[in-house]
């Protein structure tokens, strides 16, 4: 047995990977239970380090050519900056839920962590004091530098100026004489005009050789120096940490949920002597409608929230549930007609004209329509019964069920409904006679040859065609998100594009990878799902 | 009446103005328990002729009984062993027979099913092999697995569809005693489709010969009167076993031959071509040559 238990660990982790389609692995693997030594290394250099290097010439190649571009935002981004951006979107979405907790903290912890806030606080801003110092010493030094770089060339151009604007004078007073000469008589107009085009020609170069000085003054101004770039950015990370350190420190005092409801009941309590000690009918009935008020007051903030701002990660979660909400819809359709489609030949004919038609339409052109079509059914979202509904079901009312959640699902559905129908269609109607004639020797009813023979015969292809629809789903999501401002991980990029701050563009980069690699994973997951469905031990292409 | 009958069957394909017939006034009849083996060569319609006996396919003309009732769909009771196995892929061996078992005994508790379901696999020798996968199977395996859930079904006529086509000589041979000691110890009545006539002779009380089609028809039967068990070993050194096997092959290859001579009907007969002898230079000789030629060509086609 002791013999057996690697192995069987091995064929195990290769199996996985197998399934999961991470083949490449496989040598690695067998590597570290000593198979083969020689062989796996062969292909562990073929398929995995050759690979590898490639994707680094890859980004290194990135790497050179990005600070070439300017843009008008700015420079393209390199791979440390896009990495960068990343971690500032982590310890964004980390602060917030510091936040959040701090928010619903109550009794000595709320205290404790108050004292501890309190306390960074102190630090954090006799380091900023030190290094405000920093960069004001650093500024000067800056200033010192570029104003020795720059004065003399400022000297110089100041000279050609003074030059150019004397010669211009000088042309202009003889331009003046010439003409009163023409005017007279004395000499042809041809020398005026010739004058005239000669001042024009000596002045644009006048201006040109001005134009070289301030070139060279701007480029002097515009270099950026790397120790007062990296105080300016010390003091800022540090400036923003006690911004943050503020607002927790708010939010484990006044704006704490536990301190608020402790105010709001002094007040119900002294609501409560006010309002039996109210002497007239008309002090009594104020007195009672503050105290109503109160109390509901206290109603609202027990079950309040921390309304937390949209991170990257919940932006993510956001689009991943929309996608998952539109794949549910266009298998729910797509299934159950590409099943009729694939049994009837009349249903397939009715329907042929449908998918033809629709299947290539933009889906910027269905989300305009259901955006219409969804608007009409909620007039008003917040009263209507539907939505309503959806928050009364404990976890469902945290998922944010609102009609542009619905609308970008329903344009996201149109698009993938149709590679699911066409597939499962074609898989049943592609089903072995044999099999069917086994349904008919054992004289199944609708029913049996249903689950018992197609389904099951036809679900590979209706896997294939699941896994096309996701991607394509997966893709349509971001663009709809993008349109129609509504949350997801779209929103975030439009947002970036739109804001533009130093950090937009390498955001914008940074959500293309988040995409990628999210899409990359669903379609894993698929295809994982795909290798349990066939039956017929075939791999699934990649 | 016979247990199971074909009267005057015909099946054809294509438009009615242009109707191919495949089998053409077929009369068969199989008494209850004989083992009679179809035999004929390969496109002469001979899983046609399966289809029609299990009710998959329905005659243009004529019919089919069973037990004096007409025979016009599928059902258990005509257990078809298909020539390409038809197991389904998605299930394991044991489901496949389980599907079999819980469709044609409906009255079975969970634990009979599971009986009867291992009793068949045992039969043909697959307990090993109850949670495997079809795929996973080699040819011979799935074809044991084929018949034991045909056998399960207990049909009361077993159609064997050129079941042993797919194997190679020993997988086969173990199968045909497979069969033939399942069908002594069950008596059933089993019509069973081949092209080999040694294993027609080794396991069938009669054997019909379906000439080649189109329009093919079952031609008069050899009857096997052989001492049963019959012993693969023995049987070679057997007269009438010889003598047997020596008529239905040479039956079968006149069969062919005749095929062969109608098909040859619809051939051009190529004319006799001899280089030109140029030292006979002269025009008219040529003319003289080449008028014999022709008259030589409409002999021979008046004799073909």
């Amino acid at each position: 047995m002791s013999e057996k238990t690697p192995e069987k660990i091995k064929y195990s982790i290769l199996r996985f990977l197998d399934v999961t389609g991470f083949t490449v692995f496989d040598p690695l693997v067998r590597l570290a239970f000593r198979e083969e030594p020689r062989k796996q290394v062969e292909s562990l250099v073929k398929f995995l380090i050759i690979p590898i290097i490639f994707i680094a010439a890859c980004t290194g190649l990135w790497w050179v050519v990005a600070p070439n571009h300017k843009t008008k935002s700015g420079e393209v981004p390199t791979p440390d900056i896009v990495i960068s951006s990343a971690l500032i979107n982590d310890t964004f979405s980390n602060r917030e839920k510091t936040k959040e907790s701090d928010f619903l903290l109550q009794g000595e912890d709320r205290l404790e962590s108050l004292k501890e806030v309190e306390h960074l606080m102190a630090e954090r801003a006799t380091e900023l004091e030190f290094l405000e110092a920093h960069l004001a010493e650093q500024e000067s030094i800056y200033k010192t530098r570029t104003e020795s770089l720059i004065s003399p060339i400022e000297a110089q151009l100041n000279a050609l100026k003074e030059k150019n604007r004397a010669a211009r004078t000088g042309r202009s007073s003889e331009i003046d004489t010439l003409s009163l000469q023409v005017a007279s008589g004395e000499r042809p107009y041809e020398a005026l005009v010739r004058a005239i085009r000669e001042d024009g020609e000596l002045y644009a170069m006048g201006r040109g050789e001005e134009s070289v000085f301030k070139d060279q003054i701007e480029a002097i101004r515009s270099d950026k120096y790397k120790p007062l770039e990296d105080a300016r950015l010390a003091v800022n990370a540090v400036a923003d940490e006690i911004q943050f350190l503020k607002k927790r420190q708010g939010f484990l005092s006044e704006s704490n949920r536990s301190v608020k409801l402790e105010q709001t009941k002094e007040k119900l309590v002294a609501q409560d002597g006010k309002l039996s000690n109210a002497e007239d009918a008309k002090a009594v009935l104020r007195e009672a409608k503050a105290f109503v008020k109160l109390e509901d007051g206290i109603g609202r903030l027990e079950t309040q929230q921390y309304a937390s701002a949209m991170t990257v990660y919940l932006q993510i979660k956001r689009s991943i549930f929309t996608v998952f909400v539109g794949f549910l819809m266009a298998a729910a359709i797509a299934i159950p007609i590409g099943i009729l489609c694939g049994l009837n030949k009349i249903a397939m004919a009715c329907l042929t004209p449908i998918i033809s038609i629709f299947k290539p339409v933009s889906p910027v052109v269905w989300l305009l329509i259901f955006q219409i079509i969804v608007g009409a059914f909620f007039p008003d979202p917040e009263s209507h019964p539907f939505f309503l509904f959806f928050d009364s079901i404990p976890f469902i009312n945290t998922l944010g069920i609102n009609p542009s959640l619905i609308f970008s699902a329903c344009t996201v559905a149109m698009c993938a409904v149709w590679p699911a129908l066409v597939n499962t269609a074609l898989g049943v109607a592609s089903i072995d006679k044999d099999h069917l004639n086994v349904a008919r020797v054992l004289r199944l009813n609708f029913w049996d040859r249903l689950t018992k023979i197609i389904i099951p015969s036809s679900l590979p292809l209706v896997f294939t065609g699941l896994r096309i629809s996701l991607g394509v789903e997966w893709m349509v999501l971001i663009a709809a998100e993008a349109l129609s401002s509504s949350d997801g991980l779209g929103k975030f990029v439009w947002d970036e594009y739109q804001n533009g701050s130093s950090f937009s563009f390498a955001n914008i980069i940074y959500a293309c990878f988040v995409v990628g690699l999210i899409g990359f994973l669903l379609d894993r997951m698929m295809i994982v799902l795909q290798r349990f469905v066939s039956f017929d031990g075939s791999e699934t292409a990649v | 009446m016979s247990y199971l009958e074909i009267r005057n069957a015909s099946v054809g394909f294509g438009p009615e103005s242009n109707r191919a017939n495949v089998l053409k006034g077929i009369n068969l009849s199989v008494e209850k328990n004989e083992f009679v083996a179809i035999i004929g060569f390969s496109g002469s319609g001979k899983s046609t002729l399966m289809s029609l006996l299990a009710g998959l396919e329905t005659p243009d003309s004529g019919s089919v009984y069973l037990n004096g009732k007409e025979v016009t769909q599928p059902s258990p009771e005509r257990g078809i062993m298909f020539q390409n196995y038809s197991l389904l892929p998605w299930l394991t061996v044991y489901e496949n027979i389980e599907l079999a078992v819980r469709k044609v005994f409906t009255g079975y508790s969970k634990a009979q099913v599971k009986d009867h379901v291992l009793k068949y696999i045992e039969m043909v020798n697959l307990l090993p092999a109850v949670e495997k996968k079809p795929h996973e199977l080699s040819g011979g395996m799935r074809q044991r697995v084929s018949l034991a859930r045909t056998l399960s079904m207990k049909p009361d006529v077993l159609l064997l569809d050129e079941p042993l086509s797919a194997l190679d000589a020993l997988t086969r041979s173990n199968i045909q005693d497979e069969i033939i000691r399942i069908w002594e110890e069950d008596k059933r009545t089993v019509v069973m489709i081949t092209n080999d006539v040694d294993e027609a002779l080794l396991m069938a009380d009669r054997i019909i010969p379906l000439t080649m089609g189109p329009d093919a028809t079952l031609d008069t039967p050899f009857e096997v009167p052989l001492e049963r068990p019959r012993d693969r070993a023995t049987l070679n050194a057997n007269m009438r076993y010889r003598q047997l096997r020596t008529d239905i092959a040479s039956f079968l290859i006149e069969m062919n031959e005749e095929s062969k001579r109608l098909r040859s009907k619809t051939v051009l007969k190529m004319p006799d071509v001899t280089p030109r002898d140029f030292t006979i230079a002269t025009s008219t000789a040529l003319r003289e040559f080449d008028e014999e030629d022709a008259f030589q060509l409409e002999e021979e086609e008046k004799a073909g």
